[in-house]
């Protein structure tokens, strides 16, 4: 599998990079910060009760959920599209290797590089959590890694076929931002203008179905989801303070079926690789 | 069946194994046509030049062939696989030098040529490469900070790896210094005797005339011209070239040269008539210019460089369009 061997380069230049490192030390930083924040001074942070392992997973998760797509563009918005801008594509595909095998080459060696920038920033997040807290959940712990580093890979999985996509590094920038603003910044607002214009310019007390669903198409939305879906127990412990209500707000559906999130972060993997690859291996370099 | 001298006849060449075939290949551009139909056949073990103007189509007929791009029409056929559908068979047994390519700036010059090895499945020493190429001493330098020349010696390394069956390299003189590039040529000579095939790209003529065995000129995506360098003067009127002193130089003077039997392609080059002399005897000739527009002052004859063929297939190909 030459594609070992791509993923293998990939992640030696690529762990070279001076903004991804800049990154993992902002993510190390802040994650420190916002943990001993929420250990020390929970009630700042809007929650009454005590500070609990599996709030802190579930406090972080807020944080991660914005720190990855960003990260993902970072490390991925260039992979390929830089590479054929570049022409060090040509040096890459002269060799033994076909285009499938570069372009899954490109995303595993990208998605290793975050997941481990990641991973550093959660562990040492969570960590100083657990010791300021005086315990530790490890389900909550392996739940929330496992989930961050599906989240990871469903990113860099749509930032590499974003790059895939096209030749130029400017347009592959508008699209990799152009995708974190309508499904991470706008998207929750579509469907809630949706029913706000239908009810008659008011919100209903009870949503229709579909605006759940279509929530879950945001990969940050989803993410949150897996996270209730792996960690039910803590979810409904964390249910009656303010903090669970203000993230499930207008959103009862989360609770009966928050598994759709795991099943969309899945997707998020899938059809990118599909899209990206189809065009890739069509293009001309 | 054919009689046994085409045995040394072209057809011969075309039957024997080719290491690249192009048939019909034609790519656009949107409304650009930049290959146009072109066949070629570059036979196992040759060194074959592969020359034309810049924008002439060399760089997108070796795209294809190594599967950058995709041909609009017509077939390309490398060591015997299929350009675009069994490209990693093609490329396991090819090295490249590419055109416009790009060194990962943050790797190091070792890293490069072993990757290429792992990617090969080759087990040869990078540091052994790299000197072969001159670029050793920079091995665990980063890419980044290599010089053009650096750059080149650095490529060549990564497709020499895995003695591979043909090399192509596109533009390959491209910043060396003529010393670098007299290495490349001793490098692609060394290659060849090994048994491998040599297909190389170039606008430079010296170049191609130093070491090819045979020569393609393309021009608007077509090949004009496909010989042995020898062949290729034969082929043509400008096999030699004549000029000619003459007290006076003016356009009726051209006229009445260009009318004398045996003289071909007449013009004026500082100063001077410069004609082409076909079947005819040069003294002949010389005689009759004498007899014709006035004694002659001074006379040279040269032999044409694979530029002046060069110039006259792709300018005459103009012509014959316009």
């Amino acid at each position: 599998m030459s594609a070992i061997a791509v993923a293998k380069k990939d992640f030696q230049d690529a762990i070279q990079s001076r903004a991804l490192w800049g990154l993992v030390v902002t993510f190390v930083v802040l994650s420190t910060i916002t943990t001993y924040g929420y250990t020390e001074a929970p009630e700042l942070f809007g929650s009454e009760t005590a500070p609990t392992f599996g709030g802190l997973v579930f406090f972080l998760l807020t944080f991660t959920s914005l720190f990855v797509p960003i990260a993902a563009i970072v490390v991925g918005y260039k992979s390929l599209a830089g590479e054929r801008e570049l022409g060090s594509i040509k040096l890459l595909l002269s060799l033994p290797t076909t285009r499938r095998e570069v372009f899954l080459g490109k995303v595993v060696g990208r998605a290793v590089v975050l997941s481990i920038g990641l991973a550093i920033g959660v562990l040492v997040g969570l960590l100083v959590g657990a010791v300021l807290i005086g315990g530790l959940d490890a389900t909550a712990l392996v739940a929330f890694l496992g989930l961050t580093i599906l989240f990871v890979a469903a990113y860099t999985a749509i930032m590499v076929s974003i790059s895939a996509s096209t030749g130029s590094t400017t347009r592959a920038t508008t699209l990799a931002i152009g995708f974190f603003v309508l499904f991470e910044l706008v998207w929750d607002a579509v469907p809630l203008a949706v029913v706000y214009v239908v009810e008659g310019f008011s919100l209903p007390s009870e949503f229709p179905a579909w605006v759940f669903i279509v929530s879950q198409v945001s990969p940050s939305n989803a993410y949150l989801s897996g996270l209730y879906a792996l960690l039910p127990d803590v979810a409904e412990a964390l249910d009656a303070s303010p903090e669970g209500a203000d993230a499930g707000q207008g959103a009862e559906p989360f609770y009966q079926t928050p598994e759709l999130g795991l099943f969309m972060l899945a997707l998020w993997i899938a059809v990118p690789l599909v899209v990206g690859y189809a065009s890739f291996t069509r293009a001309d370099l | 069946m054919r009689s046994n001298s085409c045995l040394y006849s072209p057809l011969a060449r075309l039957l024997a194994m080719a290491a690249i075939r192009c048939e019909g290949l034609t790519k656009h551009f949107g409304d650009v046509v930049a290959v146009d139909g072109l066949d070629l056949t570059v036979a196992e073990g040759e060194i074959f030049g592969f020359l034309g103007p810049n924008g002439a189509g060399k760089s997108t007929t070796i795209d294809i062939l190594l599967d950058f791009v995709r041909p609009t029409s017509g077939s390309v056929t490398v060591l015997g696989h299929d350009a675009q559908v069994e490209g990693r068979a093609v490329r396991q047994r090819t090295g490249v030098l590419p055109d416009a390519y790009h060194v990962y700036d943050r790797l190091t010059g070792r890293q490069h040529v072993r990757f290429a090895c792992e990617m090969k499945g080759a087990t040869e020493d990078p540091i052994e490469l790299l000197e072969r190429t001159g670029v050793a001493e920079a091995a665990d330098r980063k890419a980044g900070g290599y010089s053009k020349g650096m750059r080149q010696r650095l490529v060549l390394a990564m497709a020499l790896v895995g003695e591979p069956d043909l090399l192509v390299l596109d533009e390959p003189s491209t910043g060396l210094d003529p010393n670098g590039a007299r290495e490349m040529r001793e490098i692609i000579q060394a290659e060849n005797d090994r048994g491998a095939t040599v297909f190389f790209s170039s606008h430079i003529m010296e170049q191609v005339e130093a070491v090819c065995d045979r020569v393609g000129i393309i021009d608007r995506g077509t090949l004009v011209a496909e010989n042995s360098i020898d062949g290729l003067r034969d082929a043509t009127e400008t096999g030699e070239t004549l000029f000619v002193s003459v007290p006076a130089v003016d356009a009726s003077i051209v006229e009445r040269v260009a009318a004398i039997d045996g003289v071909a392609d007449v013009g004026v080059e500082d100063g001077r008539l410069r004609l082409a002399v076909g079947a005819r005897s040069k003294f002949r000739v010389l005689e009759a210019i004498d007899g014709a527009v006035g004694p002659i002052e001074d006379f040279e004859v040269v032999e044409s460089s694979l530029e002046d063929l060069f110039v006259r297939y792709t300018t005459d190909a103009q012509e014959v369009e316009a």
